[in-house]
């Protein structure tokens, strides 16, 4: 209906109540608090930045830690969830919540490191397998690795390249080396790649026979044994693997227990969301050694409450203002419930900017009238309208976005059902194809008015004429713009003519036999009509052709500029024609949704092509259902954004975002 | 040569659903690349870029959908199936709008898309400005849509 009224507010208190002040202020939610120039050397801003940063880390761990936690306890995420809405939490358990939020945050820095030791020892048992792995090969051997010889003998213990059998070894040392001659090797283990063997020699010849063997690719073994026999230490280290598994249940356990603090984690969360907006508020005003000052906006059905309010409790001055008239206010938009959907599609374009309406109300009963063209079916504009009615009754406290956008899918639904009906289309011909193929008789559900299918010439028509009267409730929306800023020239150069233009141009259409037996159209208005029609167009051109460059003073320039406007006249030619994806994409719905029922029917009748067609029903009309759901929803928005919102909307607005209580999880309210 | 009408009826809707259903394939496959890129870093972006994803797509679904009216309206899914050549012909001549278009406005939709699902990767919140120009390329893809159902459904009245 409106965009709501703002009001300018300064605060004046004094410095000891600013906690308090802006606690207040939050609570209360009506005031966007905005950044003053500072400009002297009394009032000075604080610096609240490292204050910011430091809950900013904070709640940067604790939503880590309940990552964490869902992690290992799964939470109720569902759509069911979401519908619900959040928690309400009443300011008593708030308040006792928030005097125990030091010992909440341990908890949650407690869950992270727990999580970091899990990590750890997951990593030091992958590092133990490692060490066992690479101890297999001398699992044999009854002495540790590093065992260097006897009082007359040396061990070389070490691994050679390729599968050697010691014999092997033997015979290419003796080739080698022909003059040490009392050697015993050990083989301790042998495979493809490598041959792990032990060489005894005697101590003064074993530096030619470590070279011999270096020569042969020998060498000696990367790991050490700590003094035990590999087979000992493998004991050991399964041992200690099996202590980290042991530990690593334990912190899992620990964080399992810990899973029932969830609830107050999340409250911290939204705890320290509240400090970190109230930081960033404190660091936008004024203050001075005892006083402060904030400045921002205020709703104007706002303001004598909060004034009063502060009045009650603090020793304040407040002062309420108009703003300038040419300031650019923060926007909020209000609107009764059929309006009101459209708050969303706005969002998503632009808020209304300076001199602007709010378009809700415009175009509003339009976007439901085009998504139900679009969609065109009435099962499935049913299925729409129940599923999101049921949801919306079911689910009071839902979050209010999302009430919105059900809402306005539930008004589409019903478009939808509207058209469909009208249309004849019920899951497409689905009681036909049900009837004829299972129980032998042609049952229909005529259409009221006329199946597009088989008078395409007839739906472009409609779609084209839903389209004229589209683009002038745009225009009708520019004159009601025009009238607020008492630009009431602009009516006549910005609107009168343009819509005569466009009247007179269909009209002139309309009563040529030509263009009438193209359409298919059954009337031909009679040649006067057009005559009248060919003046009003001639004389509307003229107007903007004089008008349309109205800011140039040169008259050279200005008429050139007109002719330019004149030729915006070919947009009106397209933004028309545009409407004919209403035929095509309702054509596409009806015509798929037959596709699939006669699919469903190819095996003909009897118990199992029935379940054969149930299948095949529910999966295509699902798809069906869901891709053109999807194509409605960007082709209205397309033709609202484009084609309507062309005609005086442009937007650039900001919204209007109070200081309040923005939380996450817990929804704060009074007792 | 009696049936070459039929050929050329058949091949026309054939190659609707085919070019359009190859060019919506090669689209919505460039676009999903992007989309699981972005999903890897934000996961909760997932039912954002599913719709950019899909957006190209619809190409697909038109060619098929003059596919069928053709055959339905030549009599291969039962009925008289008695075209002339120059029937046929038409025929083949009505699908050719949504074969090209379809195939080539798919492919430069999904360009659009991709960039889109950057825009949406870093402003999540201006989703709903991200959707519009992957739409505007789609127009075509429509109006080429609506010429070939006009055309083939105003063939079959025709008497030659």
């Amino acid at each position: 209906m409106a965009i709501l009224p703002m009001k300018r507010i300064q605060i004046f208190a004094l410095s000891k109540n600013k906690k308090q002040i802006l606690d207040l202020l939050q609570r209360f939610g009506a005031v966007q608090i905005e950044d003053i120039i500072q400009d002297d050397s009394v009032f000075i801003k604080q610096d609240t930045e490292e204050e910011i940063q430091e809950f900013e880390r904070k709640r940067e761990i604790i939503e880590k830690s309940l990552e964490i936690l869902s992690a290992y306890v799964s939470e109720d995420n569902s759509i069911l969830k979401t519908l619900q809405g959040k928690e309400v939490m009443s300011f008593d358990t708030y308040n006792k919540l928030a005097a125990r939020h030091e010992e909440i945050y341990q908890t949650g820095l407690e869950i992270i490191e727990l999580d970091k030791q899990i990590a750890d020892y997951t990593a030091e048992i992958h590092r133990l397998q490692v060490h066992i792995d690479t101890l297999e090969p001398w699992s044999n051997m009854d002495i540790p690795l590093e065992f260097e010889g006897t009082r007359t003998t040396s061990a070389i213990i070490g691994t050679l390249p390729g599968a050697l059998s010691s014999e092997d070894v033997l015979a290419k040392l003796a080739e080698l080396v022909p003059e040490v001659d009392a050697l015993h090797i050990e083989q301790i283990s042998i495979n493809n790649d490598q041959s792990c063997i032990m060489v005894l020699c005697p101590k003064h010849e074993r530096a030619i026979v470590e070279g011999a063997l270096r020569a042969m690719g020998f060498a000696r073994p990367s790991l050490s044994t700590r003094g035990q026999t590999p087979a000992n230490l493998k004991v050991l280290l399964k041992k200690e693997q099996k202590d980290k598994k042991q530990r690593i249940q334990e912190a899992k356990d620990r964080i399992i227990l810990l899973s029932h603090k969830r609830k107050e984690l999340q409250f911290l969360v939204d705890w320290l969301s509240l400090q970190i907006d109230k930081a960033k508020a404190a660091g936008l005003l004024l203050e001075s050694n005892h006083t402060f000052i904030a400045e921002g906006y205020i709703l104007e059905s706002e303001a004598e409450a909060l004034a009063g309010c502060l009045a009650n409790k603090f020793l304040t001055v407040v002062d309420i203002r108009d703003p300038d008239p040419d300031e650019e206010t923060p926007v909020l938009l209000k609107n009764n419930k059929f309006n009101e959907p459209m708050e969303g599609i706005i969002r998503s374009f632009s808020f209304p900017g300076k001199g602007e309406i709010d378009p809700s109300a415009f175009m509003s009963f339009f976007y439901y009238i085009l998504f139900g063209l679009m969609l065109s079916d009435a099962a499935y504009g049913l299925i729409m309208a129940v599923g999101c009615g049921i949801c919306l009754w079911k689910f009071p406290n839902m979050e209010k976005g999302l009430r919105k956008t059900l809402r306005m899918f539930f008004f589409c639904g019903l478009s939808t059902t509207f058209w469909g009906a009208l249309f004849g289309s019920w899951f497409g011909d689905a009681v036909y194809v049900i009837s004829t193929t299972f129980f032998n008789k042609a049952v229909s559900i005529k259409p009221l008015w006329f199946e597009p299918i088989n008078d395409p010439m007839k739906m472009l028509v409609f779609s084209m004429a839903i389209g004229i009267a589209h683009l002038y409730t745009g225009l009708a929306a520019n004159l009601v713009q025009c009238i607020q800023t008492k630009r009431y020239k602009d009516i006549f150069y910005d609107v009168v003519f343009w819509c005569l233009l466009v009247s007179g141009l269909v009209v002139i259409a309309l009563s040529s036999e030509t263009v009438t037996s193209i359409f298919n159209i059954q009337f031909t208005l009679p040649s006067s009509a057009g005559s009248i029609a060919g003046i009003v167009s001639v004389v509307s051109a003229i107007g903007i052709v004089l008008t349309a460059g109205r800011e140039s003073r040169n008259w050279f320039k200005r008429i050139l500029k007109g002719l330019y406007g004149l030729y915006n006249v070919t947009g009106y030619l397209s933004d028309i024609l545009s409407y004919s994806r209403l035929l095509a994409l309702g054509l596409a719905t009806g015509v798929i949704a037959s596709v699939i029922n006669q699919m469903g029917a190819m095996k003909g009748g009897g118990i199992l092509s029935a379940i054969v067609f149930i299948l095949v029903f529910i999966i295509g009309h699902s798809i069906n259902m869901g891709i053109n759901l999807l194509g409605a929803y960007v082709h209205t928005n397309r033709l609202t954004f484009v084609e309507f919102f062309g005609k005086f909307y442009e937007g650039g607005g900001k919204e209007f975002m109070p200081f309040s209580l923005n939380t996450k999880y817990y929804k704060l309210e009074e007792e | 040569m009696d049936n070459l009408g039929m050929i050329f009826a058949l091949s026309g809707g054939i190659l609707a659903a085919l070019a359009a259903g190859i060019g919506s394939a090669i689209a919505v496959g460039m676009t999903g690349e992007a989309a699981a890129g972005v999903v890897t870093d934000d996961p909760s972006l997932f039912g954002k870029v599913l719709i950019l994803q899909l957006l190209p797509g619809t190409q697909g679904i038109y060619g098929f959908l003059i596919g069928f009216i053709t055959l339905t309206q030549i009599g291969v899914l039962g009925g008289t199936s008695d075209i002339t050549i120059y029937k046929g012909l038409l025929y083949f001549a009505s699908c050719m709008p949504m074969a090209i278009v379809g195939w080539w406005s798919a492919i430069r939709q999904a360009r659009v898309s991709i960039s889109s699902i950057a825009l949406v990767a870093k402003r999540p919140d201006q989703a709903g400005k991200a959707i519009i120009f992957p739409a505007m390329v789609e127009t075509y893809a429509i109006l080429a849509l609506l010429v070939s159902i006009l055309c083939v459904t105003g063939v079959t009245g025709l008497n030659i």
